[in-house]
């Protein structure tokens, strides 16, 4: 079957280490640059990600969305450069229009930060598979039925995908033009949908009963199939990266 | 000229992998249904003449336009096909409605297509029921509503893929109905289907699909005539032709009919 998702099969340590751990990981390049608010801290933490990146062999795979974010992180230069609340010392000027030293640094902070995030969530998308990630956080008591909710998305999503190429092809066997002008397209439109909404309402109602013979809603302790991979060292990990948050606090309430 | 000419197919979804390697075929008026075990490449084939797909290798004549240079839509005055799941279409809510929206596509007026339409329903039994939401019906009847709603175009050509699917003894003698009647107004139809006695009893002319390509092809009394044939294909023959042959009875009988006539002239 089919599922959406973004796993690189891989070898890597970074494949071995748990989802737990990535899951902290991530929590911790979120959050240490903002309760720093330092520019090395960000400055930090992105390379630290990168070379997790690259260690996990999956920085080919994380480029084009580097990209596509660059596109947007032009914007903050140019509204932080421009309009910073604390923009003092003039850095250059394109005609009338000045850009600020003050702006143009805290517009690298948040480009900083936002590239660490991007690896870091990068790093546990790629290298963890969803259904290892959603039992993980099943076993550390998330409710199966979330758990359930997060991973039938992930099949639906490219059966629904499926359903609707057909629906497409039905359609236009019957005559309907589906290229074309936007009059053309918007019309094409409900012949379309119709049948895709239908049929994945009477899909859930299937999926919901077929759950449901397999004592879905069952309200006794569930066991797991698979035992699932554990990491030597992933307490240790998980001790050490919430000690350095809670370091990182101290840190910032000290100074 | 045939209705249908193939001419060397080849069609492959990822490179390198050929769903269809080289196929040449005419296609003309005897009803014609081409069987082969799951991923033969019976739907592909089928999807092809169609125009859904394009071909990449070889030409697709459809009443001597090249699919390749034709709009699905626009080949859909000359072929009609009905598909497997009839929740892929319906989005009507009153039948008479979803049976004329493909009539109306190809450029029938309202008139025509309504004309059409409830002669369409009326042959598949539903022509008392024409106001009704099609989602009420039960799955048979609406397979039935799709193949109404692909009779109305009153095309040239009919493709049926899995007609019979999810169809109860009563349903499939309409659809074998359907199809005699079909042939009669003279017109193609061409069956994509698994039930070998429905094909024995209906269709007279067999096209064998094996690992995309052509096994067998010819009447119907030919092709299951070749048992070991068909079991590299992992098909079977219709179960009156295994009876007969069990019993060491010489001629090929294919039907109930026939064997019926045999027994009582004995």
């Amino acid at each position: 079957m089919r599922t959406l998702s973004l796993y690189q099969e891989g070898d890597s340590i970074i494949h071995k280490i748990d989802p737990i751990t990535k899951i902290i990981f991530v929590l911790i390049t979120i959050l240490i640059p903002i309760i720093m608010g330092t520019l090395n801290s960000a400055f930090a933490f992105l390379i630290i990600s990168l070379t997790l990146v690259i260690i996990a062999g999956v920085i080919k795979k994380v480029l084009p969305i580097v990209g596509f974010t660059s596109i947007i992180l032009v914007t903050v230069i140019i509204i932080q450069g421009l309009y910073y609340f604390n923009n003092r010392t003039p850095f250059f000027a394109i005609g009338t229009v000045v850009f600020y030293k003050e702006g143009l640094l805290y517009a690298l902070e948040i480009i900083l930060r936002i590239y660490s995030i991007i690896n870091s969530v990068s790093l546990l998308m790629f290298t963890t598979k969803p259904s290892d990630l959603v039992e993980a956080l099943v076993k550390k008591g998330l409710s199966p039925r979330i758990g359930y909710v997060f991973s039938s998305v992930l099949q639906i999503i490219p059966q629904m995908m499926s359903t609707v190429d057909t629906i497409i092809d039905a359609q236009r066997s019957r005559g309907m033009e589906v290229e074309g002008s936007f009059s053309r397209r918007i019309r094409a439109f409900i012949p379309l949908i119709g049948p895709a909404v239908i049929s994945s309402l009477i899909d859930t109602k299937e999926r919901a009963m077929a759950l449901e013979v397999r004592a879905f809603n069952s309200r006794y302790k569930k066991t797991f199939l698979n035992e699932g991979t554990t990491f030597k060292y992933a307490d240790v990990m998980q001790v050490s990266l919430i000690s350095i948050l809670i370091i990182s606090i101290v840190l910032r309430f000290v100074h | 000229m045939s209705e249908i000419e193939v001419r060397n197919l080849h069609f492959s979804y990822t490179k390198g992998q050929e769903v269809l390697a080289g196929i040449t075929l005419d296609l003309n008026l005897r009803p014609t249904a081409i069987i082969g075990q799951n991923g033969a490449g019976k739907t592909t084939f089928v999807k092809l003449l169609k125009g859904l797909l394009k071909p990449t290798e070889g030409d697709i004549f459809v009443k001597g336009y090249n699919t390749k240079e034709k709009s699905v839509a626009f080949l859909a005055r000359y072929m009609g096909l009905v598909f497997q799941n009839p929740n892929d279409q319906i989005f009507k809510s009153k039948l008479i409605d979803e049976v004329m929206f493909g009539p109306l596509n190809i450029g029938q007026d309202e008139k025509t297509a309504k004309r059409n339409s409830l002669e369409a329903l009326d042959l598949v039994g539903l022509r008392n029921r024409i106001n009704e939401n099609p989602y009420d019906l039960s799955l048979s009847d609406r397979k039935l509503v799709s193949i109404a709603s692909i009779l109305a175009m009153d095309t040239d050509i009919v493709v049926f893929d899995e007609p019979t699917i999810a169809q109860d003894y009563r349903g499939k003698e309409k659809i074998k109905d359907i199809i005699r009647y079909l042939k009669d107004k003279g017109k193609l139809v061409i069956t994509i289907i698994h039930d070998m006695d429905f094909v024995a009893e209906t269709f007279e002319r067999v096209i064998v699909f094996n690992r995309g390509k052509v096994l067998l092809d010819g009447d119907t009394r030919f092709v299951y005539s070749y048992r070991d044939k068909l079991r590299t294909a992992s098909l079977e023959q219709p179960y009156v032709m295994q009876l007969a042959q069990k019993l060491h009875i010489g001629t090929p009988l294919l039907t109930v009919d026939e064997f019926t006539d045999w027994f009582n002239k004995r």
